[in-house]
């Protein structure tokens, strides 16, 4: 967070609330965060704490109600919608915890879906699933659907959809969260793979200690207003 | 995979609702295309001319006018050719087997609407062979087997013949197809001079003469004049185009046009609301799935246009399924029963695919692109 250059990510006094019943219910009230990029950010917390809000403004599907929110050159705190939804087909890459793949298509189909929204050829998006599929160990398993993969490997699916765009950002939400200890295992070197190899800026949302040590530095979220940093092990 | 690729996908979800759907659509375009095309048919009035001019007795179209007045009606510089011709209606072995013969000076029908009725030299010159030669349409030869050479008896409902038989004997000398597959061809054209000879009562009368104008010449305004023409005669008369006498006619039993409408119309709705409804549940089941679309980028445009596009799938399949079977119907049963399956109609029916497919889609498309990401994570 303290570092010299400018960050990738820069959050600024974000205040954040909901509103349920008539009832105010704040999340953040003055949250600062600085993410370089290339870094790999494991986000902890009990729950409530916010963590799913952070990842929900970063990745761009909800709004600070104050303060400033940017990525890069983008101020996503300012941008409309459709800017928004433009910026996330562009910039970021997103990895559920529930894999999310759309049931109906093939693992290389689904892989192929952030394609659509960009001005290539069928030919040229084939070509980059193939690559994707190859980097995460899922060559030869393009026409296989959802149901028939195992979770680890429809995980690796979910990995190769967020990054065949080629983002800049992956954000996780909890990847490891449905996975046995050995997949968690093999998702989270692959992360740590693309992390280092390929230098995309990972931040990610666990409640799993092991998996926070995959990353390069944990942060602790308590109550919304208090991040305290730790370097991973 | 394209965008038209999710849709259809989208849309096979599910496979037995999606087949469900397309067979109501099948349904109601087969219905659409089978009515519209008995409104193009011979059975409607759309293939009738509003050029060609029909001549009866005001006092109705069964009381016969003096084959006299046909001198009048040639002197008229705006009338290009005119012909005449008496009905004789009746059956062929049994009651129910109906034919009508019209009983008209061959040539002169040529030179009124030989074009439209497909009347050729070589068929003129084998009516005028011998006096009881007729001429068959080829939608009636087809219906009851007759061939050129046969001999048929026609049992008149009301003409007798002077030695008090109703029975008239013909021999077919040609067919004539009309020109083109919506002219009306199920009838008989016999010679007139024949049938005036032999018949007991209105000799030297017919039931109505057929008036061509010049090109360039209101068939409105020469019908008005030919009335004022007869007017105070002792017996005046009513023009009117062939079209509108048709659609008189068929108006006598019924507004064909409305009901039909009317059914296509029921039909439509009923399935516009079916389709509507079971596109809201389908969207709605996938709140979750769109919600994943858009964190992955798509926007709301992109997400509605999905929505829009799976309902045009599925409304040009089941669409597609059911004109085609009109089609098919109407080439089978097209000449017995005056069904014309017109490009046009086919035209509309893609228009109407295309609207419905739209308007069942946009109130699920609507829905799913107004869902904020946040809400529709929620569904699940």
């Amino acid at each position: 967070m303290t570092d010299t250059q400018e960050p990738y990510i820069a959050l600024s006094g974000i205040r954040k609330g909901y509103r349920i019943g008539g009832e105010a219910i704040p999340i953040f009230s003055n949250l600062d965060l600085a993410i370089p990029r290339g870094d790999f950010v494991a986000i902890m917390g009990p729950s409530g704490s916010g963590k799913s809000t952070l990842l929900n403004m970063l990745a761009g599907i909800d709004r600070p109600d104050a303060g400033t929110l940017r990525i890069g050159s983008s101020r996503l705190d300012q941008m409309g919608e459709a800017a928004r939804s433009s910026w996330r087909a562009h910039h970021m890459g997103i990895v559920f915890q529930f894999y999310n793949l759309l049931p109906m298509l093939t693992a290389a189909e689904n892989v192929e879906l952030p394609l659509l929204l960009k001005p290539l050829s069928a030919r040229e998006r084939r070509t980059r699933v193939d690559k994707v599929l190859d980097l995460v160990g899922l060559a030869g398993r393009e026409k296989q659907y959802p149901a028939m993969m195992s979770g680890g490997q429809q995980q690796r699916v979910g990995i190769a959809r967020a990054i065949v765009s080629d983002p800049g950002l992956l954000l996780c939400d909890e990847p490891t969260g449905d996975l046995d200890r050995k997949s968690a295992d093999e998702v989270l070197e692959m992360l740590r793979f693309l992390n280092r190899e390929l230098g995309k800026t990972i931040v990610m949302v666990t409640h799993d200690p092991q998996a926070a040590l995959y990353a390069k530095r944990t942060l602790h979220l308590d109550k919304g207003d208090f991040i305290e940093e730790k370097r991973a092990a | 995979m394209t965008f038209l690729d999710l849709a259809r996908k989208n849309a096979w979800r599910k496979p037995l609702r999606t087949v469900l759907l397309m067979v109501c659509i099948a349904i109601a375009f087969l219905i659409y295309g089978l009515t519209a095309s008995f409104l193009a048919g011979t059975q409607g009035t759309s293939a009738a001319s509003d050029d060609i001019l029909g001549v009866m007795s005001a006092a109705g179209r069964t009381q016969p006018l003096p084959l006299a007045n046909m001198s009048r009606l040639t002197t008229d510089p705006d009338i290009a050719a005119v012909g005449y011709m008496t009905r004789l209606r009746g059956f062929v072995e049994v009651e129910k087997n109906v034919v009508a013969v019209s009983a008209a000076d061959p040539a002169l029908l040529i030179a009124v609407n030989g074009k439209g009725l497909g009347l050729t030299p070589d068929l003129l010159a084998a009516i005028g062979g011998a006096r009881d030669k007729v001429l068959v349409g080829g939608a009636l030869a087809q219906a009851q087997g007759w061939t050129v050479g046969q001999s048929i008896t026609v049992t008149a409902f009301d003409t007798a013949k002077q030695d008090g038989s109703r029975d008239w004997r013909f021999e077919i000398s040609g067919i004539f197809e009309g020109e083109n597959a919506a002219t009306d061809t199920y009838f008989i054209i016999a010679r007139y001079d024949y049938v005036n000879a032999a018949r007991a009562r209105g000799k030297d009368t017919v039931d109505a003469f057929i008036v061509r104008p010049r090109d360039g010449v209101s068939s409105g305004q020469l019908a008005a004049r030919i009335d004022a023409l007869f007017a105070n005669s002792a017996a005046p008369t009513r023009t009117q185009s062939e079209k509108q006498f048709l659609e008189a006619f068929l108006r006598q039993y019924a507004d064909i046009g409305l009901i039909v409408n009317l059914v296509v119309g029921a039909a439509f709705f009923t399935l516009l609301m079916i389709v509507v409804n079971t596109m809201v549940f389908a969207v709605r089941e996938r709140t979750f799935e769109i919600g994943v679309l858009k964190t992955l980028g798509f926007s709301r445009l992109k997400v509605m246009m999905l929505v829009l596009g799976e309902t045009l799938f599925v409304f040009t399949v089941g669409g597609g399924i059911g004109l085609a079977l009109a089609k098919l119907a109407t080439t089978l049963a097209g000449p017995d029963l005056g069904l014309v399956f017109s490009p046009l109609i086919a035209a509309k029916a893609l228009a109407i695919i295309v609207v419905l497919g739209l308007a069942t889609g946009a109130l699920p498309a609507f829905n799913a692109m107004r869902t904020p990401i946040i809400k529709a994570f929620r569904t699940r």
